[in-house]
């Protein structure tokens, strides 16, 4: 079965002195969100998220899932398992890289077969297929 | 140009079918959003968020700031823009799970453009998109747009 996901955003005036609001979510989880090309392209966000935080967070949240479903179906679920993932935008060029690291507390699992698991979860995971073409994804994982 | 560096991070406990996620923004713009299993491929009404649902506010958001971006161009910066975002996700045969379709559907408020130079606007405004231009190898990308006003 399809699984559809939403959300709506409204923006206000050109793209330099403008501003936006990531307003609402299907689910209700979030929102509003602001949003401004500064805080987008310049190193200091003002606490402001953007389409690339959010990706980010789309990227964690699903490698996080597909190691979750992958240890216990080797027979060693995880305890917990504590993700980030970094993505670095060019403004004019784009996503250029994201930087995936993971630190899990998996009983009974040794670090090869941790780094193993975690290998296949960022190859299959839905978000790293969607975002294949990203010319470097990079994973750190170990327990701990 | 500069490398802009954007982080979140997650933590899950527990397996998938009943564990449970928890996802914060690097930025502190939003923390300890909760996302589970069924609210990834359920009917995603519990007020817990999904990988999914946070791509079509990134593809909302970004298709905004394009077309914020284009309509300036051509001396029509928008009073008003709201864009919507659908992120379908779907099994599919051979490959598991994938982001199958991304649709866009924008509304335009802007005065001092016509049909055919809001048209091009709207499409340069998808092209130029990263997060589209991405998922475009492995996903159908579809943006209605529409304006109000105009000249």
């Amino acid at each position: 079965m399809a699984a559809v996901r939403r959300a709506e955003v409204t923006w206000k005036g050109s793209l330099m002195e403008g501003s936006g609001s990531v307003d609402a979510v299907g689910s209700g989880a979030f929102g509003p969100l602001d949003v401004t090309w500064a805080a987008r392209s310049e190193e200091s966000s003002g606490g402001k998220t953007s389409p690339e935080e959010l990706i980010a967070a789309a990227h964690a949240a699903c490698f996080s899932m597909a190691l979750s479903h992958a240890l216990a179906q080797a027979g060693n679920p995880a305890e917990e398992l504590k993700t980030s993932a970094e993505v670095t935008f060019v403004p004019g060029t784009g996503i250029t890289e994201i930087d995936l690291k993971v630190r899990g507390r998996v009983p009974g699992l040794d670090e090869d077969g941790f780094r193993e698991a975690a290998e296949t979860a960022k190859a299959n995971c839905p978000v790293s297929k969607a975002l294949a073409g990203v010319p470097e994804i990079t994973l750190d994982a170990s327990l701990g | 140009m500069p490398r802009i560096e954007r982080n979140a991070t997650v933590t899950w406990e527990g397996n998938v079918a009943r564990g449970a996620g928890q996802i914060t923004a690097g930025t502190g713009s939003f923390g300890g959003i909760p996302y589970s299993l069924p609210s990834r491929i359920g009917a995603g009404d519990e007020a817990k968020t999904s990988p999914e649902e946070l791509l079509a506010a990134a593809h909302a958001g970004c298709y905004a700031m394009g077309l914020a971006s284009e309509l300036t161009k051509r001396g029509a910066p928008p009073q008003l823009l709201e864009v919507r975002c659908r992120v379908t996700m779907d099994e599919v045969e051979g490959k598991g799970h994938q982001i199958v379709h991304s649709t866009i559907d924008a509304s335009a408020r802007a005065d001092g453009i016509d049909a055919a130079a809001f048209a091009e606007a709207a499409e340069v405004a998808d092209e130029e998109c990263p997060f589209s231009a991405l998922i475009k190898a492995s996903a159908g990308v579809t943006v209605n747009a529409k304006l109000e006003g105009g000249t």
